[in-house]
């Protein structure tokens, strides 16, 4: 089993007090080999969606259950894969 | 560059489990870089809870506890103690609820499924509270447990999937604590009503926030079969609210309901 964290690495930039930019300064998914074939599949098909996600500056999708296999389709995932923007 | 600009460095650390037949994903908020290999041992924990529920909950693994219950080889005296946790919390869930919410009124014995997994990721975010982190969400297949904030300056904000087409939001609510949301549109029809015990649903999708998302991820279930009258129901319990929205977008709010405006 394998108990490490990915990390997402996120650089802020605040001009004045307001965040004018976000940026992935690194992203590692610490050797999690089900979340690498999952963005690998998902993040592409997803991504038009998870920028809505981004741009409403949410930090999780709820709705109804989805199996393991419908994960991979999901809002969620897509903005968990992605971080922000 | 203006001098104005100042940089600080916000960290998120994710992690995904496959377990109780879902991906659960589990993020941790850090206003400093702390080693992220500090917040192993309670993750480690998180895990343990959810692998653990998974083992003692399943409905489709013959060999768990609560099989051996449904099929009568073992009694309520001989379960293991979180078992009769969550059925007393069932039984909780299902007063509150009128009858609607009623794990004891479906084929093939009592199945507290709806229950438990809001149960479990619950327990696993006390786990993870343990540490000292700004905050931290656990998202079990749409059902969200969450304590603190993911900045300082911000509550945590959770988008509720559209069910005409849940790949994009039909809005965002500010959430302290926990919400659940319930409705057919991932899996299929799979929602009885307790009372007639036939397949129902009065709204497409029904979510319940509150502190606690056993409850919530119950009366989200509750509310998708019983409709308007758990929608009343909902509204007069302290700190919980609902949401539903039907086949035609309409959303229905109770009065307390944080909604982000965009």
């Amino acid at each position: 089993m394998n108990y490490n964290f990915g990390i997402l690495s996120v650089t802020v930039t605040i001009t004045s007090g307001k965040i004018t930019k976000v940026g992935i300064a690194s992203l590692q998914d610490g050797g999690n080999s089900l979340s690498q074939s999952i963005d690998a599949q998902s993040i592409p098909m997803l991504e038009q969606q998870a920028m809505q996600a981004q741009n409403a500056n949410i930090q999780g999708v709820s709705g109804a259950s989805y199996t393991s296999a419908g994960f991979k389709l999901s809002l969620q995932n897509a903005l968990t894969s992605l971080g922000f923007k | 560059m203006s001098s104005q600009l100042g940089e600080s460095r916000l960290t998120r650390l994710h992690h995904r489990e496959e377990v109780m037949g879902t991906v659960v994903t589990i993020d941790l908020y850090n206003e400093l870089s702390v080693p992220p290999a500090e917040f192993s041992p309670f993750l480690k924990n998180a895990l343990s809870v959810l692998n653990h529920a998974d083992k003692t909950f399943s409905t489709w693994k013959v060999t768990s506890p609560l099989s051996q219950l449904r099929r009568g080889e073992i009694t309520l005296g001989e379960v293991p103690i979180e078992v009769k946790e969550v059925l007393e919390l069932c039984a909780v869930a299902k007063e509150l609820s009128k009858g609607w919410f009623d794990p004891w009124s479906l084929p093939g014995g009592v199945d507290p499924t709806g229950y438990v997994k809001g149960w479990a990721a619950q327990r696993a975010l006390d786990a993870l509270a343990l540490s000292d982190v700004t905050g931290a969400m656990v998202n079990a297949a749409g059902d969200i447990a969450s304590f603190g904030r993911p900045s300082p300056d911000q509550l945590f904000r959770v988008g509720i999937a559209d069910p005409a087409q849940p790949t994009t939001l039909a809005c965002v609510i500010e959430l302290r604590g926990a919400v659940a949301t319930s409705g057919t549109y991932e899996r299929g029809q799979h929602l009885i009503n307790p009372f007639t015990r036939r397949p129902v649903t009065n709204v497409a999708s029904a979510s319940v926030t509150g502190p606690d998302l056993g409850l919530c991820d119950a009366l989200a279930t509750a509310l998708v079969v019983g409709g308007a009258e758990v929608f009343d129901l909902i509204e007069q319990i302290p700190h919980y609210e609902a949401l539903t929205i039907g086949d035609r977008g309409e959303q229905r709010s109770t009065s307390r309901l944080a909604f982000v405006n965009s």
